[in-house]
């Protein structure tokens, strides 16, 4: 088989360096720019050309059989995890440190498996309060701790 | 000299001082724990305070929270594969697979003696030499830079084992496109910034770092449950954690790696500019190339050498940075430069009379280096059994508390919800890469030396009147660059030679 863990690798990099490579194209240069030997574009038309060259290389020279294995893996749970850490970055301000920290915290808890309620909040309220209190009073780092609607 | 250090001893010993190289040390290694607080944040934290000192006492608290603050990095990336700062992603490379062996104590404990070893030599390098060094610091150019970020790449052959030199140089070349990445410094032009302001700074060191090292290595816990042998393994593991022992053998193959690691970091920390980061990598890379094949197989999978020598060299390389603040009053990095706000602050003004016209400024920054450095071990070597246990907490708590700690370590520099977002777009990437087995180690090694090789190189064809032949014109540049070569190409040519030597003794027995 032809698709082994190294060449799909191979490919989505080349994508990578592919994508890379045209976006150059469109670094915006002024002709004072464009006419000395190194300026804004330079690295980069380097760069893709390399990277364009080593992912073909690893594409096409021969690999060992390796394959991917994606049975077995706790997918649902990752994509949960990926979820709430993209929801605490929507949720980090409207609904301060502490809450939106303490839910990132207790559910995700929560989804690895703890059930007890009281470990679940005891073990993340505190927690989130407490680094709130550490680099908000004690090094000077101040952040939002309430929610919107508890905001003076 | 032997007056000055007396006159240090004397400034340094002074019990009022040596009250902040404790406090300093404490709070140092504190803040330097923290994802994302590394020792330029410590130390800006600390200007108010030392604001109100004498400056002999606000510049040893300064320098003892420096490198309080560097230790206290080793801790994240031997614990939780979370280096917070450039210098001690290469201590992560050995440092968090032993803890992960349940060896966390013993990986800890070698960290803090390197570290000390690597701070006491600098010191004393710094004492002996600082004035001469001084002087070969200023002789490098853009040029020799340029070619110093290259030999630096050459790391990256240490991560290009078992024939995966290709997937390592492309990880590399990678890593360098993303550093292009925000608006280009000397032109003003943007680039791959997709139109959106976010992106005009670049991606952050410590986003990528945190997303690619931290969290990916809490998502691939979580995609690949352990198993009931697994977690038996890793309870019995665990009831080691906080052992410190190092067997005689292992204090034996630590001391010569501790003596190079020490000289090349503080060489390489001296230049202003190349620091801690280049330091730990080239010693780590060295050590690599060193150890022979037998030994260097175990790179990344819990050397011991692997671990001592980046945590060597990027002490003696913090101290090493101090020459080219105290002698010339030129900041080498961040962080001194800081410091050499601060001395201003106190109408101190760094440079080559600063020894002799403030001897007790010079001479007890440079003793409390050493008093520093003892009571860094004093101070951690009995919480290390402590420290190791958070290794203990059961995972499906500590998993949620490191991913926690790197998505608010970023939040906490930026401020940037979009840095929130860029993390998990750079963690699923790095879970791909990893489960297609892609080394992402070299691509951290190709981010932090984009810039600055991209920089020089531009600085250097600009001196040369956009000539290349600075390459092969300056010796220094040239011999650089050789040595570059030779530590990448020999080991990839040295297997085929060995083959053809072999196949022509057979046709030559068989003939």
């Amino acid at each position: 088989m032809f698709f082994t863990k190294r060449r799909i690798g191979g490919l989505l990099l080349l994508a990578f360096c592919v994508t890379y490579g045209l976006l150059s194209q469109q670094i915006p240069l002024l002709p004072i720019q464009a006419r000395s030997a190194f300026n804004a574009k330079t690295m980069p038309e380097v760069l893709s050309v390399l990277g364009i060259a080593l992912s073909l290389a690893i594409v096409f020279l021969p690999a060992p059989g390796e394959y991917l294995e994606l049975k077995g893996k706790a997918w649902g749970m990752t994509i949960a995890f990926l979820v709430l850490m993209s929801f605490y970055g929507l949720t980090i301000r409207p609904l301060g440190f502490v809450l939106s920290s303490s839910i990132l915290l207790g559910v995700g808890y929560w989804i690895l498996g703890e059930r007890k309620w009281w470990l679940l909040l005891i073990t993340s309220v505190p927690v989130a309060t407490a680094f709130w209190a550490l680099m908000s009073l004690g090094l000077g780092v101040f952040i939002e701790p309430l929610p919107w609607f508890l905001r003076g | 000299m032997l007056e000055g250090i007396l006159i240090g001893l004397g400034t340094a010993l002074n019990p009022y001082n040596l009250v902040f190289v404790v406090v300093g040390c404490f709070v140092g290694t504190f803040i330097g724990m923290l994802p994302g607080l590394g020792p330029m944040s410590a130390i800006a934290l600390m200007i108010p305070i030392a604001a109100g000192l004498d400056p002999a006492a606000g510049i040893i608290l300064m320098a003892a929270v420096y490198y309080g603050a560097i230790f206290g990095g080793s801790t994240s990336s031997i614990l939780i594969n979370a280096p917070g700062v450039a210098s001690t992603v290469a201590t992560s490379f050995d440092g968090y697979p032993m803890a992960k062996q349940g060896k966390a104590g013993k990986a800890l404990a070698i960290a803090a003696y390197s570290s000390f070893s690597g701070g006491v030599i600098g010191a004393i390098l710094l004492l002996i030499a600082a004035p001469f060094l001084a002087q070969v610091s200023l002789a490098f150019h853009s040029t020799d830079y340029f070619a110093l970020m290259v030999l630096g790449l050459t790391a990256v052959a240490a991560f290009a084992g078992q024939g995966n030199v290709l997937k390592a140089m492309l990880m590399t070349v990678v890593g360098l496109m993303l550093s292009t990445v925000g608006t280009d410094q000397t032109q003003g032009v943007q680039r791959f910034t997709l139109g959106m302001i976010d992106l005009l700074d670049g991606v952050s060191f410590l986003l990528l770092v945190m997303a690619t090292f931290a969290l990916s290595e809490a998502l691939m816990a979580i995609l690949k449950p352990k198993g009931d042998a697994d977690r038996l393994k890793e309870k019995e593991a665990s009831s080691n954690l906080g052992s410190m022992k190092i067997e005689k053998e292992e204090v034996k193959e630590m001391a010569p790696v501790i003596g190079r690691s020490s000289i090349m970091g503080f060489i390489i920390g001296v230049l202003p500019g190349a620091g801690a980061t280049i330091a730990s990598f080239l010693a780590y890379g060295t050590e690599q190339r060193l150890a022979g094949p037998e030994k260097g197989k175990l790179f990344g999978k819990g050397s011991v050498r692997g671990l001592s020598a980046p945590e060597t060299a990027n002490n003696a390389a913090a101290t090493g940075s101090f020459v080219p603040l105290l002698t010339l009053g030129i900041p080498g990095s961040g962080t001194t430069a800081i410091m050499l706000g601060a001395l201003i602050g106190y109408g101190i003004q760094p440079g080559p009379r600063l020894y002799l016209d403030q001897p007790a400024v010079f001479w007890s920054v440079i003793v409390s280096m050493w008093i520093g450095n003892i009571v860094l071990l004093v101070l951690n070597l009995p919480l290390i059994p402590y420290i190791a246990k958070i290794l203990a907490i059961p995972s499906r708590f500590l998993l949620p508390l490191i991913l926690f700690f790197s998505l608010i370590g970023v939040y906490f520099v930026s401020f940037n919800t979009f840095d929130i977002q860029l993390m998990i777009i750079f963690a699923v990437a790095a879970v791909a890469l990893r489960l297609l087995d892609f080394p992402l180690a070299p691509m951290i090694l190709g981010f932090i030396l984009g810039g600055m090789m991209e920089d020089n190189l531009r600085r250097a064809l600009l001196i040369n009147d956009n000539s290349w032949s600075f390459l092969w014109e300056r010796e220094l540049t040239l011999t650089i660059l050789a040595i570059a070569a030779l530590t990448l190409f020999v080991p990839m040519l040295l297997p085929l030679y060995q083959r053809w030597r072999k196949n022509a003794d057979r046709a030559g027995e068989g003939g």
